[in-house]
């Protein structure tokens, strides 16, 4: 599952249903000047049609015949806010900081589908906070870089500690290490996976590979620590090429990601695609099938989706800030929900969480990945 | 384009006016298709039973109340759309984001889906602010003889029916809107009925149970708006004047005891003849049952056990409900390996109290019983229809 397939970056964005629903809940008081756009079968006219530079609330409201039903906020053919699925008595806001310039409110499917809209004030400071926007999500995707440098340069670390247990014999000690080293690798795993074969190679499941007997990295050492084949004791015997590998891999990848840049879409796929993980495997039990230490796994995918959520959320915010205010508290709800099972450092063993508290964590990933699979089309 | 059209209509008006009805046959094909979906009262409670079921009871998990009026707006919203055959509202054709509607049932038509609301009794338990607005009849259906409920396949704080002739429309319409509901509701069980056993319209035909029996056969219909009034609707001015109180029962069918049972038993545990429907006592299936004929040796034609006879209203002070329920399979049951098969058991009624006193008398004297098991068990209230665009499900309750 790579997780920077090439996409086309267009800017058509969606704030879905969901958004629409949800937003409605939990849209803070309106701030700023206030704009009001009635959308009917003949247009959408913004009143007032001028307005001074800053934070801009719109207010869509519907009429008509329900033909038209979205109202997008346009700059130079692109689209900086807009929401859809109104119709008659279902309103919906939108909040932009806007600069002086010319605008224009697009609703398809009117009569007259373009209507301008001015925002007063300096020319200077539009180029200002033009660059503004554009510079947070520059800083977005440079922090992100160095969040995923600093990763696996823990990674590196802490798998060099587990694997020289491993190469000692040392079962306990190799035992304790394993999770801790894993989580570095988990927060960034997308960005692995984008490396060919080197994903597999380090974090393979038994059953991903067509060939049990070429199968290597953490999950193959995992197997010889806990559960070595019916009848054998545990046994690192022989894992020692495994270990060397395993450091190697990691090396591989540490120099990759030194090099590699990120766009702000990728960011906000790649945290989905981790939430993903967490829903197809984490949930499941599969992920850490010997050691059951899936929720420090399920942990870091939460903690590396949260990372570049955070990063994007400045640029997003100005966008669509209740679907900033809403990813925030479900963030919170996933992270409170696993809170209840800390241990220590870390998380007790999956097989000890009942079925009915699986079902409840699977739901809080839930609630979290429909709107997060939003937010890319905010960010492009 | 307008040129190749003009061609055809001046030059050659047979094939013009062809062209024309060939044109417009979609458009009533479709509206035929479709059931309208706003109205005083929901619809899919007496609207013609359609072919096939998906069910699902809904928690609520958000604590908003604001959350729970957002979701209804954008279910009814959603639902509204579906039911005239279109997508969910929104965006599918962003390459950046997932498309609003999930796509399966692109291309489909409707087929006569309608989507229909409930609210159960946890609704009103004060998260919401709506424990003073919870009607007197709402609460969980008590303990009933013979219930054997799984607690995973009964209650819920919100239900939705989709009904359709196609399977896909239904089951689209309960996926999307648990897609939208996500954050706010979780799924709490969910059922696929892939068979009708009422008839609730005039002209339809009764069909079978998977007992091979004719199932509905005295039911209330859609055009008896008097037995609907007096049985059906509730009128008491409150936000639920106009809607309906919803019963599921999960009924398990012992199927493999059954099919091994005589025939001449078979008939008298229902009361009607199998093949024809009719009643013991008469000769076709929409003879009226004479519960008082006797045999020459006194005893009654219709077994004192018979379903039909305890569940009659003659039996029951004219008690009536307006059945609606499929017939459905989950494939087997894994202690046994027997099919974990039976009738999902719908009923719209205007107080569930006349649920609950049918299935009083029949949980314990029906000679049914020995052949089924109920397994899971619901009551929702279903508010009245949004009278229009713009009203959402279950308004009046907000206001």
């Amino acid at each position: 599952m790579p997780m920077f397939r090439s996409r086309a970056l267009a800017g058509a964005l969606s704030v879905g249903l969901l958004a629409t629903a949800c937003g409605a809940a939990t849209t803070p008081a309106a701030s700023g000047t206030a704009v009001q756009v009635a959308l009917s079968d003949a247009g959408c006219r913004p009143t007032p049609a001028t307005v001074p530079g800053g934070p801009v609330t719109f207010t869509v409201t519907g009429s008509g015949s329900g033909a038209v039903t979205e109202a997008e906020l346009q700059k130079d053919g692109k689209i900086l806010g807009e929401k859809e699925n109104i119709t008659a008595g279902i309103d919906g806001t939108f909040a932009l900081r806007l600069d002086a310039g010319t605008y224009s409110m697009y609703c398809p499917g009117a009569k007259q589908d373009t209507w301008a809209f001015t925002v007063s004030g300096a020319a200077a400071q539009t180029a200002a906070a033009q660059t503004a926007a554009a510079a947070d999500l520059t800083d977005a995707t440079a922090t992100y870089h160095d969040y995923v440098v600093a990763e696996v340069s823990a990674l590196t670390t802490a798998t060099k500690a587990f694997t020289d247990a491993v190469r000692a014999g040392d079962i306990t000690k190799a035992k304790a290490l394993y999770a801790p080293a894993r989580v570095h690798y988990e927060s960034i795993e997308p960005v692995a996976e984008s490396f060919g074969n080197l994903d597999p190679d380090i974090d393979a499941r038994i059953d991903d590979v067509a060939d049990p007997t070429t199968w290597t990295g953490f999950h193959r050492i995992e197997k010889a620590l806990w559960d070595p084949g019916q009848g054998a004791d545990n046994s690192l015997a022989g894992m020692t090429p495994m270990a060397n590998k395993l450091d190697a891999d990691v090396a591989t990848l540490k120099g990759k990601v030194a090099t590699t840049t990120y766009q702000p879409a990728e960011l906000a796929n790649g945290a989905s695609d981790l939430l993903t993980e967490v829903s197809t495997t984490k949930v499941t039990g599969e992920e850490d099938r010997y050691s059951h230490t899936d929720l420090w796994d399920f942990a870091a995918n939460i903690a590396g989706a949260r990372e570049a959520f955070e990063l994007l959320k400045p640029a997003l915010a100005a966008k669509d800030a209740a679907l900033a205010q809403q990813l925030d508290a479900r963030f919170t709800d996933v992270t409170a929900g696993l809170a209840k099972y800390a241990q220590g450092g870390g998380f007790v063993d999956y097989t000890g969480v009942s079925g009915a508290d699986r079902r409840t964590l699977a739901q809080s990933v839930n609630a979290l990945a429909e709107p997060l699979s939003q937010v890319a089309g905010k960010v492009v | 384009m307008p040129l190749s059209r003009r061609r055809l209509l001046g030059g050659v008006g047979l094939a013009g006016a062809g062209l024309a009805v060939a044109g417009c046959a979609p458009a009533s094909a479709a509206a035929a298709d479709t059931v309208p979906f706003y109205g005083a009262h929901q619809a899919g409670i007496s609207t013609d039973a359609q072919d096939r079921l998906a069910f699902a009871a809904f928690d609520v998990t958000s604590t908003s109340r604001a959350d729970l009026v957002a979701l209804l707006q954008t279910w009814t919203a959603a639902a509204e759309a579906m039911t005239r055959g279109a997508a969910v509202p929104g965006d599918s054709t962003s390459q950046e984001v997932p498309p609003a509607d999930t796509g399966e049932a692109a291309g489909l038509s409707a087929a006569k889906l309608t989507v229909t609301v409930g609210f159960g009794p946890g609704l009103f338990d004060g998260r919401f602010g709506l424990a003073p607005r919870r009607p007197a009849v709402l609460t969980s259906l008590p303990a009933l003889p013979r219930d054997d409920l799984d607690p995973t396949r009964s209650g819920g704080d919100i239900a939705i029916q989709a009904c359709s002739d196609d399977p896909q429309v239904a089951f689209h319409a309960i996926r999307n809107l648990a897609r939208l509901g996500r954050g706010t509701v979780v799924t709490r069980w969910t059922q696929l009925g892939f068979g009708r056993t009422s008839s609730t319209g005039k002209g339809q035909a009764t069909p079978r149970n998977l007992m091979g029996f004719k199932d509905g056969t005295r039911n209330i219909t859609s055009d008896d708006t008097a037995a609907l009034d007096q049985h059906v609707w509730v009128s008491d001015g409150s936000w639920m004047s106009g809607g309906s109180y919803l019963v599921a029962r999960r009924i398990r069918m012992f199927v493999e005891p059954w099919d091994r049972d005589r025939l001449g038993d078979q008939n008298a545990v229902f009361g009607r003849d199998k093949a024809t429907g009719a009643p013991l006592t008469g000769r076709t299936e929409f003879d009226t049952p004479d519960f008082h004929a006797t045999n020459a040796d006194g005893s009654p034609v219709i077994p004192i056990d018979a379903h039909i006879r305890l569940a009659a209203h003659e039996n029951h002070d004219g008690l009536r409900i307006l059945r609606r329920g499929y017939s459905f399979t989950d494939g087997t049951d894994p202690a046994t390996g027997d099919l974990d098969a039976g009738l999902f058991f719908v009923s719209y009624q205007s107080d569930p109290a006349a649920f609950v006193t049918l299935q009083r008398t029949l949980g314990t004297g029906d000679a049914l019983n020995e052949y089924i098991r109920h397994t899971g068990s619901a009551l929702f209230a279903c508010p009245p229809g949004p009278g229009g665009a713009g009203e959402h499900w279950g308004q009046a309750l907000f206001t």
